[in-house]
């Protein structure tokens, strides 16, 4: 029947409405409908109709189970023919377990811990999610404490690779309304002791804080219920910041300050005791005997002549010109013979302009004063006997010469071997260190790997779960199924080889969301155009993934094939499929 | 026309929400700021889509009478709260034609069948109105929301699809198949 069509029917004014508004008559009838709730909760047994429909239901329940006792064998058989004839016409293992592993070998490993019953414990994952078990929590199937260790295994999924190779649905039906994941993380914990399984104290629960890498505050909290086959809505998520990212950044920078420290002090201190080094040994040079080069006598050479008393010990080196003159150089340019004439008040020597071979003679009569620079003469016998003296004094002074001049040597030979010895050890530190350096960063390049292999880097926020039983636990929203276009995908292989799938796993780049499509025969997938996917296919044993670029080609074509690349075989690593898939890659 | 909503709420306005509903999950006292946020919303929700007043009010108390009894099962989705009273009202009104305690109507303004006729690349003529009345009262249930929500209550696409449980662009391409069939009825008349 067509509806009635009205075309501007009068406004209901907000006066008429807030009228009408009445919270306390809600109030009162949400509390007598829930009264009433609990009442014929109570007498439902008392109703006629109901304890008739009981007993018709158990002779039901008898004869069909008698029914079932009597034909069995004739059913087995019939079964087992389907099942050969199954198996003989379909090779495809078609996937009927509710928590589906596809593959043999990628795996998204569990991590091992033991626990202590009696003592509980803090397990921190290399995720840097935490495990927080108090103390005597698990029971055995019959509720007694558990005495000794149990076995904790726990394994988180982070990204749309691991969604795919942990097998864990992503399909969540509210109320009728199916919907598919957004995941900000998910992780399976379970405990075991001697391979039976063990049970947690509902009034000690195990709290996990999931370290996840989506910070957004709009997320619900979820429990796997693979009884009822659905995922069972605990409650809204609060992330709360990790602290962690400052501490662990410090932390892990920690073994290369560490090697700094020790190598740079070592390094560093080495140009300091090379100087030290020179310091001592110019000291030691300096303290050599310096021999005083003896002066050689002059013989005169005619020019103006002064007699002084010199006092030798002030200039040793003229012991050998004994009764010497001292001649008037020629360079006295303001010398003229009346300065002879003259009787000088005082007459003093000083060292002159060429040490050891002239002076100063400085000639005063009261403000005058005249310089003059005088050579040490001798003359005739005097001369002779100074020369030999010269001889033998030289030659003292030319071996004493040779001796420091071997000392000083010597002590700069040391000096150097000292240094290079310093700065040989200098570079062997500074190799040392580049070498333990290159180590230090490979082992933490690999760390880092194995982190972001395990999804554990980079880690925002920390989601808070109770646990009160081991299972698969989530903190994801719902989103509504894409259906704006639909795709029956060709899958080939190197152009031409047709792959046929059993798993067809459509992937959302942008968000974390996986959804699953299976079957034995033709494979719809519905999609929203414009959004970016991937797939990942498994045909038999053998995986295939599609790429992102490829996938927005057909897409945004009219085509419907296409192109897989093939994993290898022989690929157990999870990280490979992540690469294969370009996730976290972007 | 323009496509401004009191549905849309920011994070802290939804985080805000988030608490009070938590509150009134173990206290029903608690519920009433929603109550008063959302009671016009319903009402004109309902009203919309039939013709007597004094129905859609008990309607509307039956809405909030369910939404607290069933307020335990509430989940967070990332949307409004409006989407889930939005999701029981619908579903009531649906229940009370199908038990034909009332009758299905339609109610626009000759504005928004203008505004209809600019969409499709028409221009307004007086004439038009009884080919877009039959044509629309002629749609299916879920393309006459689609029309409803859009033209009549002036939703944006994004509200449409949370309130559907559609993506914002299937919505779009939903509104955009429907507008076409309308063209063609105002273009053959």
């Amino acid at each position: 029947m067509q509806p009635k069509f009205n075309i501007d029917r009068p406004k209901v004014s907000d006066e008429e409405i807030n009228k009408h508004k009445d919270f306390d008559k809600l109030v009162k009838d949400f509390k007598e409908q829930s009264i009433q709730k609990a009442k014929s909760d109570k007498s439902w047994w008392k109703n006629k109709s109901i304890q008739y429909s009981a007993v018709i239901a158990g002779i039901t329940v008898i004869c069909t189970v008698t029914y079932f006792s009597l034909f069995n064998n004739q059913t087995k058989k019939t079964d087992d023919k389907t099942i050969t004839k199954k198996e003989q016409s379909i090779k495809k293992p078609t996937p009927s377990k509710f928590i589906n592993e596809p593959f043999e070998k990628i795996k998204v490993n569990y991590t091992s811990y033991k626990v202590n019953n009696s003592k509980g414990a803090e397990i921190v994952h290399p995720t840097n999610s935490k495990i927080k078990i108090p103390k005597n929590t698990f029971v055995n199937k019959n509720g007694q404490e558990i005495v000794g260790e149990i076995e904790i295994l726990y394994r988180e999924i982070h990204d749309q690779a691991e969604i795919i190779a942990s097998g864990v649905p992503m399909l969540y039906d509210s109320a009728g309304t199916k919907s598919v994941f957004e995941s900000a993380g998910m992780f399976e914990i379970k405990g075991m002791q001697n391979g039976e399984p063990v049970f947690i104290k509902q009034d000690k629960p195990l709290t996990v804080e999931l370290a996840s890498k989506q910070p957004e505050d709009r997320f619900n909290q979820y429990y796997l219920d693979t009884t009822a086959k659905n995922w069972t809505y605990i409650k809204r998520d609060n992330p709360v910041a990790l602290k962690l990212p400052e501490t662990k950044h410090s932390e892990s920078n920690a073994p290369l300050v560490k090697l700094a420290e020790k190598y740079e002090l070592a390094i560093n201190a080495i140009p300091k005791r090379i100087d030290s080094v020179k310091v001592v040994y110019t000291t030691k040079i300096n303290k050599l005997e310096k021999p005083t080069q003896p002066a050689k006598p002059n013989k005169t050479a005619g020019r103006p002549q002064f007699e002084l008393d010199v006092d030798y010990k002030e200039f040793p080196e003229l012991a050998a010109f004994k009764n010497a003159m001292f001649e008037i150089g020629n360079e006295n340019e303001n010398f003229s013979k009346d300065l002879i004439k003259v009787t000088w008040s005082s007459a003093d020597i000083s060292e002159g302009p060429k040490k050891g071979i002239n002076y100063w003679l400085t000639l005063k009569l009261r403000d005058r004063t005249e310089k003059l620079v005088v050579y040490p003469v001798l003359n005739g016998v005097d001369f002779e006997t100074a020369s030999k003296k010269y001889e033998e004094k030289f030659d003292k002074y030319k071996t004493l010469l040779a001796k420091r001049e071997a000392n000083e040597q010597k002590l700069k030979a040391e000096m150097e071997a000292k240094q290079a010895a310093y700065l040989a050890q200098q570079k062997k530190l500074q190799d040392e260190y580049v070498r333990e350096k290159v180590r230090i960063q490979q082992q933490m390049t690999s760390s880092i790997n194995s982190q972001i292999k395990s999804g554990g880097i980079s880690a925002a926020v920390s989601r808070v779960f109770t646990v009160l039983s081991f299972g698969f636990y989530n903190s994801d929203i719902g989103r509504p199924l894409p259906n704006d276009k639909t795709i029956e995908p060709i899958f080939v292989q190197n152009g031409a080889e047709k792959i046929e799938p059993y798993l067809i796993y459509l992937v959302e780049t942008n968000r974390n969301m996986v959804i699953t499509y299976s079957g034995s025969s033709s494979i719809k997938i519905n999609i929203q155009p414009g959004l970016p996917y991937t797939m990942c296919i498994v045909s038999g044993k053998s995986v295939y993934t599609v790429s992102k670029e490829e996938f927005t080609k057909v897409a945004n074509g009219t085509g419907t094939t296409f192109n897989v690349t093939k994993l290898g075989d022989e690929i157990t690593d999870i990280y490979e499929l992540k690469k294969a898939m370009g996730i976290g890659q972007s | 026309m323009s496509f401004n909503s009191k549905y849309h709420h920011s994070a802290v306005q939804l985080q805000e929400e988030q608490v009070i509903i938590e509150a009134a999950k173990t206290n029903p006292e608690q519920f009433a700021p929603l109550y008063d946020k959302y009671y016009k919303q319903i009402f004109g929700y309902l009203y919309q889509r039939m013709d007597c007043k004094d129905t859609a009010f008990d309607l509307t108390a039956q809405v909030f009478l369910k939404a607290l009894t069933n307020i335990n099962r509430y989940e967070y989705k990332g949307v409004p709260f409006a989407s889930w009273l939005y999701r029981i009202a619908h579903s009531e009104l649906m229940q009370m034609f199908r038990d034909k305690k009332n009758k299905r109507a339609v109610n626009a303004d000759i504005g928004d069948l203008r505004h209809i006729c600019e969409e499709v690349e028409e221009f307004y003529l007086e004439e038009y109105i009884p080919v877009l009345k039959k044509a629309i009262a002629e749609l299916d249930g879920d393309d006459l929301q689609l029309v409803e929500m859009r033209f009549f209550e002036k939703r944006p696409f994004k509200e449409i699809g949370e309130i559907l449980n559609i993506t914002e662009n299937n919505a779009k391409v939903r509104m955009y198949r429907v507008l076409e069939r309308l063209k063609k009825a105002i273009v053959a008349k």
